[in-house]
């Protein structure tokens, strides 16, 4: 017998997966890939979409928090995240569909733990964790802790996460995400990259870089951000925002950007399936790394980079 | 989507909007899934566990014993009829041999779908597994493996020419190719590959099934209910009178629900379990089942042309895939040979293309079936000659393409048409030799597409309030029909077109039409809606005269009144005539354009009636687009498209045609295409992986027809329109990314791999 029942607070939630029952936010992940046949819908659901408070973004002491129910859309009209975290706005603004973006929520993507998730990247990159909250109490987690496999995640079944937390980032701070896009809606990520930098004194003083798509978990590339960090963006007048071609390619950053592009590459572990081969996959993953990097340089310079960066960055 | 008018709009011009476009877009039309009956079993099948096997065993029992089960089906319970529109070479359900994946072992009834499918999946079967045959060219080499051993017994198409795995060979061959080639300035061979597609419809097809004593009613999301009528009545060795198929809104097709697919096997489960029974695809079904999707083909061109431009040969050779059964596709061979010489003057040709069976997916008409790849191939071949003898790709089209007078490849001489000025207008719209980009470009491209003549019937009758109905054969699958036949009413009797109302589609009603393929609704029941409705015409002309007394022939119709001309005020309304109770009724289905004459040696084999163009749809498309040369990725930013399609019958309907045409034809070119693993399954069955271009990614499309009032015709001089726009749309796109990478992308869909592939190929050979 299955059932199905709706949670009004979050007490109740996790006392209904405490008993078993699976959280449904948006439906877009479960709902649609149990008709797929990729997974029967599970024996027991708790619809969580109408629990007050569990939307809605603040920053406050220096942390931004992000309700596990704000749906992509929600993320794409924030000011806060605009300026903060543009990188998960690149993000948001490609997943799916219009009527994807509306009804799919942070929550969901996140939890799902799928390995070409659009959200993960960028938000490994800006230090992100999940507020995790279940019968004995709340923890926070790590990303890189959170996600232990391809729709794997270390919470317990009866946890349920409550909202993103991340770092406010600085001034100077800049972020981004690229995806390889075959075409513009109804993607989904066959090779993706996020970047987040901090730049101080016309050098990087801080870098992180993940992939998407290329690997079993979504994972930091420590030998992109090694080659990022401490490079000059080159001479004062050369450090152009506005058109970043200019000193991509013509400075110390640019070879930094190269590497950063080819040590994502080389971690890459790809398969070669109907979407693309193993080879293309790889080549790709410098493309899209590079890209992001480039579109996280030209935001922490002031420069305008519009959301989303993959239609930006296409050349 | 951007879409520019060129010409006043449909209202504007006093036509009128699709009246089941509300319904369609406001989720209140009711499609063939939404009806239901008290009492209907769901249905399941059993599909083929190999792509090619022997079937040793089929066990039903442990499938009947489970609860809720209300009949299943296997060979054993029907009739043995092969069926198939040119050869007849399959079974309703798989008897000695499956042939593909989809092919149907065992059909359940159960009272929910759910039981339905795992009783099918209950089912044994045991095979012993023979080798796949996927490689259509290798299996048409002499002594290849038989898909078919049996296929000399088959009843078929006394024009096919087939021989072992070939169903269809065709040729034209004319004049002297050895000896024209010799004096060649430059001879250009090219090999393309083209994928296999989909027509992917929306709508997932769907069958209900009910039995009424002996006679069985069939709701049906078909594009052509008499062509499932009669196959119904064929397979379960019925009389057609006793089969009656009704279709509810249609949710597309694209070719793909053209023929006879699933009515038998539904009524024969429905009669089996003696109650309504229901079937509907899931999406993935809808991939693998049907008989039905865009052929894949290998083509190799060879042609010989002099420095001035002039095409002085074209050898040919073309590969296409049959898949396993041959349903209504067998004259393939012959539609890819004329399109490998497309509207170009030629005087020397040697093509011959095989239509070849595999154990892949059945292939069949999709839009404009073999067209689009072929012209994409021919039309980046044309380039390459372009570049061999050193002229712009236009300017060589402009020194070649047919013209009235010509004599066209097959010696068909033309009319008065507009292939040059369609050529003419996509390059001024699209701005062709305008400065771009070094990552921009424009591609152009030329194709041609027939007009088909078929008999048609349609009655008009006139309501007691002065409106009418149309009762048709024809059916409506987005084509427009249900605009274009009040049009043409309409004009007859001096109405509005939205008094008409419309019936289709029941068998039981409307007289036969060949159904929605083939670009000819409006070409070929639009002249027998005319006919019917000047049957009417005449009864209202009698009767007002009788009443008026005037003569006949001093009457008009004009805004719902008959009257006498010079003299308005001397009239009477439709509605007070046809009030009167006599009933006002028309059939009609007018007179068959014939086929024009041509002069190719009658050596020439598989000739199905293909070899001259009825009233030619002629067709030029130009593309802008952009490279990303770090990805491969191609976006198409303006599109042109000119028509030449005879006399417009309703703008608005023909420019739907054309965007959606050109969309459809753009995933073609980029990104749509079924792939096969080595054993011919499906790698990509569902629309995650088979990418449709979104309405995101449509370019700005601009439009021109090319209103040539073509002679031996359809209705006023209008030719068909819905197939063209899909023609040469990928080999505009193809010639304009060659343009920016340096080499033509000789794989079609032209994916951002493939394309990266051709820019690194480039690159090494630079190195
Ligand atoms: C057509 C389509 C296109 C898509 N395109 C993309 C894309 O481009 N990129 C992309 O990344 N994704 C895409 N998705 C996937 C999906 O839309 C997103 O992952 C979305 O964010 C999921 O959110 P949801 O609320 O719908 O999740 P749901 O389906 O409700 O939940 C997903 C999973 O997370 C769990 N869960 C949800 N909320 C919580 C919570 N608060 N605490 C604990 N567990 C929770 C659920 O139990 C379930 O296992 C697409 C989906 C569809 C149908």
């Amino acid at each position: 017998m299955s059932t199905y029942v709706e949670a009004r607070d979050v007490a109740a939630a996790v006392a209904a997966m405490a008993d078993g029952a699976r959280p449904v936010a948006g439906g877009t992940d479960l709902v649609v890939g149990a008709r797929h046949g990729k997974a029967p819908l599970p024996e027991s659901i708790v619809g969580i979409h109408r629990i007050p408070g569990l939307d809605g973004i603040s920053v406050a002491d220096g942390v931004v928090r992000i309700g596990a129910l704000t749906s992509h859309a929600a993320i794409l009209s924030s000011p806060e995240l605009a300026s903060a975290t543009a990188g998960l706005l690149d993000a948001s603004a490609i997943v799916g569909s219009h009527a994807t973006r509306a009804n799919g929520t942070l929550g969901g993507n996140v939890m799902n733990a799928s390995p070409a998730m659009d959200t993960g990247a960028p938000l490994l990159c800006h230090d992100a964790s999940v507020v995790l909250t279940g019968p004995g109490g709340t923890r926070r987690v790590g990303l890189a802790e959170l996600w232990t496999g391809p729709g794997k995640t270390s919470a317990s079944p009866d946890e349920l996460m409550e909202a993103v937390e991340l770092p406010l980032p600085p001034e100077g701070a800049g972020s981004a995400y690229v995806r390889l896009q075959y075409r513009r809606q109804m993607e989904i990520a066959v090779v993706g990259a996020a970047a987040y930098v901090e730049v101080s004194d016309g050098a990087v003083s801080a870098a992180r870089v993940a992939i998407t798509a290329l690997t079993p978990v979504i994972c930091r590339v420590p030998g992109s951000e090694e080659a990022l960090v401490g490079r000059r963006l080159g001479s004062n007048d050369s450090v152009s925002g506005e058109n970043p071609a200019v000193w991509t390619q013509t400075t110390e950053i640019g070879d930094a950007i190269h590497a950063a592009g080819q040590a994502a590459a080389a971690a890459a572990t790809p398969i070669s399936d109907v979407r693309a081969s193993a080879g293309y996959r790889t080549a790709m993953a410098a493309v899209v790394t590079r890209r992001a990097v480039t579109a996280a340089l030209t935001r922490a310079t002031g420069g305008s980079v519009t959301v989303p960066a993959s239609d930006w960055s296409e050349r | 989507m951007t879409v520019t008018e060129e010409r006043p709009t449909a209202e504007q011009q006093g036509t009128f909007i699709r009246p089941d476009g509300k319904e369609k877009v406001t989720g209140l039309g009711r499609y063939t899934a939404d009806v239901n009956l008290t009492g209907q079993a769901h249905a399941a099948f059993r599909f083929a566990d190999h792509p090619h096997a022997r079937i040793t065993r089929i066990d039903t029992s442990a499938a009947r014993a489970i609860p809720g089960v209300y009949a299943v089906v296997t060979h054993e319970d029907v009739p043995e009829n092969l069926y198939g529109g040119m050869v007849q070479d399959r079974l309703l359900f798989a008897k000695d041999t499956v042939r593909w994946e989809g092919d149907v072992v065992a059909g359940v009834a159960a009272r929910t779908q759910a039981i339905a499918r795992e009783a099918a999946a209950a089912i044994v079967v045991e095979y012993d597994v023979l080798p796949a045959l996927p490689d259509f060219v290798a299996n048409a080499q002499p002594g290849a493996p038989l898909v078919h051993p049996e296929w000399t017994a088959y009843d078929a198409d006394d024009d096919l020419s087939r021989e072992g795995n070939v169903v269809g060979h065709s040729t034209i061959l004319k004049g002297d190719v050895d000896a024209a080639m010799e004096t060649a300035d430059v001879v250009v061979t090219s090999r393309f590959v083209a994928d296999a597609s989909q027509g992917a419809p929306i709508e997932p097809r769907a069958i209900l099934a009910q039995w009424t004593g002996d006679r069985v009613t069939v709701w049906t999301s078909t594009q052509v209910p008499f062509a499932a009528r009669d196959g119904v009545a064929h397979t379960l060795g019925i009389p057609q009178s006793h089969v009656r198929v009704i279709v509810p809104l249609l949710g597309g097709g694209f070719g793909s629900k053209c023929d006879f697919h699933f009515e038998a096997h539904v009524a024969a489960l429905a009669e089996a379990a003696g109650r309504p029974v229901k079937l509907v695809f899931s999406r993935r079904e809808e991939f693998l089942a049907p008989d039905h999707r865009r052929e894949g083909m290998v083509l190799e061109f060879e042609t010989g042309a002099t420095k001035d431009g002039h095409l002085v040969a074209r050898r040919a050779t073309l590969h296409l895939d049959k898949g396993a059964y041959t349903g209504e596709g067998g004259f393939f061979a012959q539609m890819a040979a004329m399109h490998a010489c497309g509207p170009y003057e030629l005087d020397n040709v040697a093509v011959r293309a095989m239509l070849t069976y595999s154990t892949n997916q059945p292939s069949s008409s999709i839009r404009a079936p073999t067209a689009p790849q072929t012209c994409w191939a021919l039309e980046q071949h044309m380039d390459q000659v372009a570049a061999a003898v050193g002229l712009d790709p236009v300017e060589l089209r402009r020194r070649t393409l047919i013209r009235q007078g010509s004599h066209g490849p097959t010696g068909q001489v033309f009319d008065e048409i507009g292939m040059l000025d369609t050529l003419e207008a996509a390059v001024e719209m699209i701005g062709y030799g305008q400065e771009l980009p070094d990552d921009e470009a424009i591609g152009v491209a030329c194709g041609w597409w027939p007009s088909m003549a078929s008999p048609s019937g349609a009655y008009v009758k006139l309501n007691g309030d002065g409106t009418g109905t149309i009762v048709t054969g024809a059916q409506e699958c987005g084509t427009g029909a249900v605009m274009a036949l009040p049009i043409l009413a309409a004009e007859q009797l001096g109405m509005r077109p939205d008094d008409f109302s419309i019936l289709y589609q029941d068998t039981d009603a409307g007289p036969w039409d060949m159904g929605a393929s083939g670009s000819q609704t409006t070409f070929n029941n639009g002249r027998a809606v005319v006919a019917a409705a000047q049957e009417v015409r005449a009864q209202l002309l009698q009767m007002a005269a009788e009443k008026l007394e005037i003569d006949p022939a001093d009457l008009e119709l004009v805004d719902g009144t008959v009257r006498a001309v010079g003299a308005p005020s001397t009239s009477v309304t439709i509605a007070e005539l046809a009030g009167t109770g006599t009933p006002l009724l028309g059939k009609g289905s007018g007179d068959l354009p014939e086929n024009p004459p041509t002069d190719i040696p009658s050596a020439c084999v598989g000739r199905l009636g293909l070899d001259s163009f009825l009233a030619p749809q002629l067709i030029t498309h130009a593309a802008r687009v952009k490279v990303d040369r770090e990805t491969g990725v191609v976006r198409v930013l303006a599109f042109a498209a000119a028509h030449d399609s005879g006399v417009i019958v309703n703008k608005i309907g023909a420019d739907g045609q054309v965007y959606g045409g050109v969309m459809m034809g753009i995933g073609q070119a980029l990104s749509e295409a079924t792939y096969f693993d080595e054993e011919g399954r499906q790698r990509n069955p569902g629309l995650l992986d088979y990418k449709l271009q979104t309405a995101s990614d449509g370019p700005r499309i601009d439009v021109r027809w090319i209103e040539v009032d073509t002679p031996n015709a359809g209705p006023k001089g209008s030719k068909g329109v819905g197939e063209p726009p899909s023609v040469p749309t990928s080999g505009a796109v193809g010639n304009a990314i060659a343009q920016v990478v340096g080499r033509h992308v000789t794989q079609l869909p032209m994916t951002a791999e493939r394309v990266w592939t051709t820019i690194q190929d480039v690159q090494e050979e630079a190195k």
